[in-house]
């Protein structure tokens, strides 16, 4: 299941963050995207590390920890998507598939003329296009 | 090799394990004989020489005792060249490695560890035989002897003889020779012989003896290929005997090397590509076998010093393992599936499947620790556990890591294996000890860090390197750490457990442990008191909901893992809290021996009703906690760790351990967020006792990593705890900057009423008695701007009053009492702000406030906002025009990233308005006019402005007149506009745009009205030329009566010339004659009334005729007062546009009368003469004969001169009658006969005439002009000519004439 997704603008600060978690704790949520942040500067200054997946958006798993994944996408223009997942068994294809439309959904909200660029991004439209997103997460690869 | 399957099963490589089956009774032995540390030296790579008895397996050698002396001679120089350096063997494909220090052992044939070995376990445990066999000969003793060398486990054997022969070629031959060769050929170890002379070189016999000897070896055993036998004197070795004997000793190891390797491989192969479909007992055989031979690959390897290979022989051991295991498990379920081999199943589930790790002890890892287990009973168990194996395999590879120097990969795959153990243990957990599986990952967490941090070096691998090393025990930190807070989570510690959102995040979404039955309470369960806890009340009296710490209610979860529970009461569950607040947290507080009567309390004696003995009662959280803690009592073998969980303060010393491990290695990672939010946890603990110095510093680090990168709501949790700590050090200038920052953040992140609090708090210590006073930065609660729209705009010199937007982010009403605003220039930097200040005090609302300061005159430039400061009591507060902390969301707010705005330009002088005449017409004169004046403002305002009016000579304002001043739209304009709308509607809509207003004149001054301070007006002013001369006409000669209309025409006319654009109305025009002249006509010299009133548009020109003649004089009385000239008199009236130039003028009354007509008088004198002509004479010219002229013909031109009326001789004093006339001819046209001037006689009377003829001839032909008579002593007025002559006249040419004379 996914339990939150989030935009993080280029100066990393926090353009949208959702959680899909029944409880009143997103706060918890918040941490773990804030600090997945370390992985992906990581990932970026590091260009050793990151190789020939320099020039991929897809991210990949940031966190490998024991409870939830914590999966990152990096845009063009240094904006990055984070997703958390409770499931251990995620496919890589399904997270790209993911983010490309989440990506996709995202370019629409802000292609908004009233957005402000670097502003949190409220339109309600993209909050249910990303619900929908996050829902149909991984149904194609099970059907 | 199939045959090995059975006992090999069990073979899995353990080295201590083989010590002891393949060689039983050595260690023992071992260990009388060189004491317990040398004997544990064996299963390390140290060195350890055993020499044994000589003569084991070969009776037939001579007594020990006559040799003994020889191996101990030669032993010390052998040793000395241990370990051998820079040796160079072959890894496993067969590229050669270098390796610096090849450690090695001695020992002789007899050594107990070369014995008793089965032929089948001698394959598999050959690594363990000796790499090379040294044959020690001499030729003074007859004795044989033989040595057997080990290095470390790969050994070099030295087979040493000694031969004590009676120092003859003979006894060689006989006795040494066989059975050197009988030892060479048995032998299929690399071997060669060291031949020890003794003889003194002093001793000729025996040297050359030695030779001798030496000489007859090198022949038998050395061939060509390879040199087997080298030579020491002890006496005096040969100085490369040393080398040689390297080189030879490390040849024959490498050679072995090689061949037992391909051996392994061989095996490895084999064993790799067994038949997939196999019996699973056969499979497992097979797979344990294959095991065997990698491990003892792998073994070889590192005795050789071969790490590198023998850590990939690991690798391929432990995926080969993996791959066993999937391979097992997919089997398994075709075996279940096909239900094929009942029998097969059950006795592999039974055996197979035994996991391990229910021993006492096991909990605490092994992971880096390969001796840990004596691991003779498993193997006489006969039993394959997977809990040890995999931790065995791990501690080899780690320690092979640790000897290449790679600590940092130890810890790196330390981390990966501890997490997918961890899930191998979950998959047991049923089977395991209670929190097995959390201890597990706690000591094997601490046992890593430790593990690697001491084989780390600083410095020792690239940076980029040791900060992922450092990442990777920060994570080690934070897993350990999350587990013993779970522990501590389970026996009651959980309200001393911080609810922040990385301990939320970690915990809450981490299961409980699931063993297959929840611990009950034990009989024995002691006193203690367990009090609900009472959070926390937050500073600010903020409240929040505790984030949860647990993933489900522990209290279901644990009553629900009972065996025998029913469902039971909820309530009861619950112990009537939980439920109500539905929290689902079951935080309480430990108190031990703590007595609060408030706190709902609850004793955990043995009294207490129904609280033993009941196992189908649901357990409250209380029993669950102690059970727990007894549970785990009995999992923990560990002391220190159990100590650490035994009281709050224990455990809080230990958390606060890992989380500083954790975030300081962190902090050298390049995580450094996940660093800096455990340093708030770790001032949370500061907080909590008290040491309120470091958790400030810790807090504020936090907050300015949040607030830095955006994250409020998280910022929103923690800078409440950093105002707090501030409170209680009294550090106000924080204090206060943090209540700014609480009251900037998101305003839904916090309720009203708490944002209410912030600003009470601001405002009662701005209020109070500073000690001192703090400059305090509003800029992201209070933000400025200048108004939308273009600048303010002023001209040098000006003033003018500044209108600034203010945002408040109070949430209440706030008293500035005073404000001062910068002002800087952007052109110029250097020149500092200049301040507006507004002394009185201001009230901001929440929101948008528009402030006005006075703007006193600027420099020419542009200028932006520069700083707000203000005072709000004692406290001086400073905001920056833009903020970058900003409440950025809201609109209302500026946004950072505009840039900034010029809110007033000062130009240079230029100018501001121009005037211009509306129109350029000439005046009347003496009559009040207007006069326009377009007055339009160049991009400035004219407010308040003055204009002053000076006329110059000639021209006289009226002041007793209003002036006018309306608005003006440009000509062009309004014909546009005129030929759109083409209606008289439209030109009234356009008037009624207008603005007009009278104004008045001071001291020649107008103060311009408001509405005109814009936009072009124009201002009309009643102007009066004065001149108090008369109109003068300039015309001067009048000929006749007739002539007389023209001197009104040219009055008229200089009317029409005045008023071009104007119509004019003439009412009535009269002659006011001077004395000599009279109307004709009975009339009073007026024109027909009916002619008026006479209407003569614009441009076009009229004329009224006068009819007068000479009045007679000899008539009229004398009495008349003389007139010297005749004035004209015009009445008329003239309307027109005073726009267009020309209008009426101005009334003094000018009020509403409008309509009424104004008759103007205009006056001209003229100056009429008598009329002067007075003929007396008249010329005739008698007309010419009308055949025509020509050429030559002579012709009588006549005139007639005839006496029109009586010659007054009065006048003239000639008084004759004669005349003189005078003919003027061009001569070149005429020739005159007679003559030309001259007097002829004409009588006074009147008609009386005469006829002059001159005779003429015409010159030329064509059309001439004719004589003229002139009378010079007549004036030109006295004569008329009648009937005139004739201008021109035309002369033929000559008739042509035959009679030419032609000369001869």
């Amino acid at each position: 299941m996914i339990v939150c997704v989030a935009v993080v603008g280029h100066q990393n600060n926090p353009l949208y963050i959702q959680s899909f978690t029944e409880e009143d704790d997103a706060l918890k949520l918040h941490h773990i995207v804030h600090c997945s942040l370390d992985v992906v500067d990581e990932r970026v200054n590091n260009p050793k590390k990151s190789g020939p997946t320099l020039n991929e958006t897809f991210l990949g798993l940031l966190y490998p920890t024991e409870n939830y994944k914590v999966y990152g996408y990096l845009t063009n223009t240094k904006v990055k998507f984070i997703l958390v997942t409770t499931d251990l068994d995620v496919r890589d294809a399904d997270v790209r598939n993911f983010f490309r439309r989440f990506h996709a959904a995202y370019v629409d909200a802000v292609s908004n003329p009233f957005h402000v660029p670097g502003k949190k991004i409220t339109s309600k439209t993209f909050a249910e296009r990303v619900s929908t997103i996050v829902k149909s997460f991984g149904l194609s690869s099970a059907g | 090799m199939a045959n090995l399957g059975g006992p090999c099963l069990v073979l899995t490589g353990n080295v201590k394990w083989v010590e002891r089956k393949v060689w039983p009774g050595a260690v023992e032995e071992q260990k009388e004989r060189m004491g317990e540390d040398k004997v544990k030296a064996i299963t390390t790579s140290w060195l350890v020489l055993v020499v044994a008895d000589l003569q084991i397996e070969s009776e037939k050698l001579l007594a020990v005792e006559d040799v003994s002396d020889l191996w101990p001679t030669v032993k010390n120089a052998f040793e000395e060249r241990l370990p051998f350096k820079r040796a160079i063997l072959n890894n496993k494909t067969r590229n050669p490695v270098l390796v610096d220090k090849l450690p090695a052992e001695f020992i002789l044939t007899t050594d107990a560890r070369l014995r008793s070995r089965f032929p089948q376990e001698q394959l598999l445990f050959w690594f363990r035989e000796p790499y090379a066999s040294l044959v020690l000969v001499t030729c003074e003793i007859i004795a044989v002897s033989m040595m057997i060398g080990t290095v470390s486990f790969m050994l070099v054997a030295l087979r040493g003889i000694l031969i004590c022969t009676s120092q003859d070629l003979d006894e060689f031959k006989t006795i040494l020779k066989p059975r050197l060769k009988l030892i060479v050929q048995n032998d299929e170890r690399e071997w060669f012989i060291v031949f020890v002379s003794k003889a003194h070189p002093n001793n000729d016999q025996a040297t050359k003896m030695a030779k001798k000897v030496y000489a007859r070896l090198e022949v038998d055993f050395s061939s060509k290929k390879r040199e087997r036998c080298c030579k020491l004197d002890i006496h005096g070795p040969e100085p490369n005997f040393w080398e040689d004997l390297e080189i030879k000793i490390i040849e024959s190891i490498r050679n072995t090397l090689d061949r037992r390797v391909q051996f392994y491989e061989d095996e490895i192969r084999k064993l790799t590509l067994y038949p997939l479909f196999i019996t699973f007992l056969e499979l497992l055989a097979c797979h344990n076998t294959l095991f065997c031979s990698q491990e003892s690959l792998a073994f070889m390897f590192e005795m050789a010093h071969l790490h590198e290979d023998a850590l990939r022989e690991y690798d391929e051991l432990e995926l080969c393992y993996l791959e066993t295991v999937l391979r097992q498990l997919t089997l398994l379920d075709v075996v279940l599936q096909a239900a094929v081999d009942i029998d097969i199943f059950v006795n592999m589930t039974g055996k197979q499947r035994e996991f391990g790790g229910i021993e006492n002890g096991d909990e605490e890892a092994a992971l880096l620790n390969f001796e840990n287990k004596p691991l003779t009973q498993i193997v006489q168990d006969d039993s394959f556990r997977e809990f040890e194996f995999r931790q065995y395999l791990f501690a080899c590879q780690s320690k092979l890591l640790f000897k290449l120097n790679r600590p940092f990969e130890v810890a790196a795959r330390g981390y990966t294996f501890i997490i997918s153990f961890s899930k191998v243990l979950t998959q047991h957990e049923n089977i395991l000890p209670f929190c097995m599986r959390e201890v597990w990952i706690i000591t094997a967490c601490l046992a890593l860090i430790s593990g690697t941090y001491s084989n780390y070096n600083e410095g020792l691998a690239a940076p980029d390197i040791e900060k992922e090393f450092y990442r990777l025990l920060g994570d080690l930190y934070s897993l350990c750490r999350v587990k013993f807070m779970r522990l501590a989570y389970i026996i009651g510690y959980g309200s001393d457990i911080e609810r922040s959102p990385i301990n939320s995040a970690s915990l809450s979404m981490l299961p409980w442990p699931k063993p297959s039955v929840w611990p009950s309470v034990p009989p024995d369960a002691s006193s203690e008191l367990i009090l609900q806890a009472t959070p926390r009340v937050k500073h600010f009296c903020i409240q929040r909901k505790p984030l949860p710490l647990e993933p489900s209610v522990l209290l279901r979860e644990a009553n629900r893992r009972r065996a025998s529970l029913s469902a039971g009461n909820t309530f009861e569950m619950f112990d009537g809290r939980s439920a109500i607040d539905g929290s689902g947290s079951d935080a309480p507080l430990r108190m031990s021996s703590l007595n609060k009567a408030q706190t709902i309390s609850m004793s955990r004696t043995n009294s207490s009703p129904g609280f033993d003995g009941s196992i189908d009662r649901p357990m409250r959280l209380a029993e669950i906690f102690v059970a727990s803690e007894h549970a785990l009592r009995q999992t923990i073998s560990n002391p220190n760790l159990w100590k650490s969980l035994s009281s709050v303060e224990e455990f809080e010393q230990k958390y606060l351990e890992l989380t500083k491990g954790a975030a300081d290695n962190y902090h050298r990672s390049w995580w450094k967020r996940h660093g800096v939010v455990l340093d708030g946890e770790i001032a949370a603990v500061f907080f909590k006792h008290g040491n309120f110095d470091l958790a400030a510093k810790s807090y504020e680090k936090v907050c300015a990593l949040y607030s830095g990168e955006g994250w409020q709501d998280l910022l929103a949790e923690v800078l409440p705890n950093l105002a707090e700590c501030q409170k209680i050090l009294n550090d106000q200038a924080g204090y206060l900057s943090s209540c700014v920052r609480l009251l900037s953040l998101d305003k839904g992140l916090f309720s009203i009423k708490e944002r209410q609090a912030f600003q009470s708090e601001v405002v009662s210590i701005a209020h109070s008695e500073m000690e001192h006073p703090v400059p305090l930065d509003v800029s992201s609660l209070i933000t400025f701007s200048g108004n939308p729209g273009p600048p303010l705009v002023l001209c040098d010199g000006d003033p003018g009053t500044l209108s600034v937007t203010v945002w408040s982010g109070f949430p209440d009403d706030i008293t500035l009492d005073s404000l001062s605003l910068t002002l800087a220039a952007t052109s110029n930097a250097d020149e500092g702000a200049k301040a507006l200040k507004s002394s009185i005090a201001t009230i901001l609302k929440p929101g948008r406030n528009i402030i006005t300061v006075d703007l006193p005159p600027q420099k020419p430039g542009s200028y932006v906002l520069g700083v707000l400061t203000g005072q709000i009591g004692q406290l001086r507060f400073r905001s920056h025009s833009f903020s970058k902390v900003g409440p950025a969301d809201s609109d209302d707010f500026m946004s950072y990233e505009k840039p900034t705005r010029p809110i007033l330009k000062v130009f240079n002088p230029r100018p501001l308005v121009d005037l211009a005449a509306a129109t350029s017409s000439p005046l009347l004169i003496n009559e009040a006019q207007w006069i326009g004046i377009i007055v339009r403002p160049i991009d400035y305002s004219l407010k308040g402005a003055v204009l002053h009016i000076d006329t110059g000579p000639g021209l006289m304002i009226e002041e007793s007149h209003v002036i006018e001043m309306e608005s003006y739209i440009e000509v062009s304009q309004r014909a546009g506009d005129i030929a759109n709308s083409n209606s008289a509607l439209n030109d009234c809509s356009l008037a009624d745009n207008k603005d007009f207003e009278r104004l008045s004149l001071h001291d020649g001054r107008i103060q311009l009205p408001d509405w005109a301070s814009n936009v072009t007006s124009i201002l009309w002013i009643p102007v009066c030329a004065i001149d108090n001369n008369l109109a003068r006409g300039s015309s001067t000669g009048i000929y006749s009566e007739l002539s007389t209309a023209f001197i009104s025409m040219y009055g008229l006319e200089l009317l029409g010339a005045i008023l071009v654009k104007a119509t004019l109305n003439i009412f009535d025009a009269w002659l006011d004659l001077q004395d000599g002249f009279v109307h004709t006509g009975k009339g009073d010299g007026r024109p027909i009334s009916g002619f008026f009133p006479l209407v003569i548009s614009p441009t076009s020109r009229a004329g009224i005729l006068f009819s007068i003649c000479l009045r007679n004089t000899a008539a009229e009385v004398e009495d008349v007062a003389v007139q010297p000239e005749s004035i004209l008199n015009i009445r008329y009236g003239i309307s027109g546009d005073r726009t267009a130039g020309a209008h009426p003028p101005v009334t003094a009354e000018s009020n509403g009368s409008e309509g009424a007509r104004q008759d103007l008088i205009f006056r001209s004198a003229l100056v009429l003469q008598r009329p002067v002509l007075d003929p007396s004479l008249a010329v005739g010219f008698l007309p010419l004969p009308s055949d025509g002229l020509r050429v030559g013909q002579l012709i009588n031109m006549n005139w007639r001169v005839e006496r029109l009326k009586e010659f007054d001789q009065n006048k003239d004093s000639q008084c004759n009658d004669e005349v003189l006339y005078e003919v003027n001819a061009n001569s070149d046209n005429w020739m005159i006969a007679g003559r030309k001037r001259g007097h002829v006689s004409l009588p006074t009377e009147q008609g009386s005439r005469i006829v002059i003829s001159v005779l003429c001839v015409p010159l030329v032909a064509g059309y001439v002009r004719p004589p003229q008579l002139g009378l010079p002593d007549i004036d030109q007025a006295n004569i008329s000519c009648n009937p005139p002559g004739p201008h021109l006249i035309c002369v033929l040419p000559p008739a042509l004439s035959s009679s030419f004379c032609i000369p001869a």
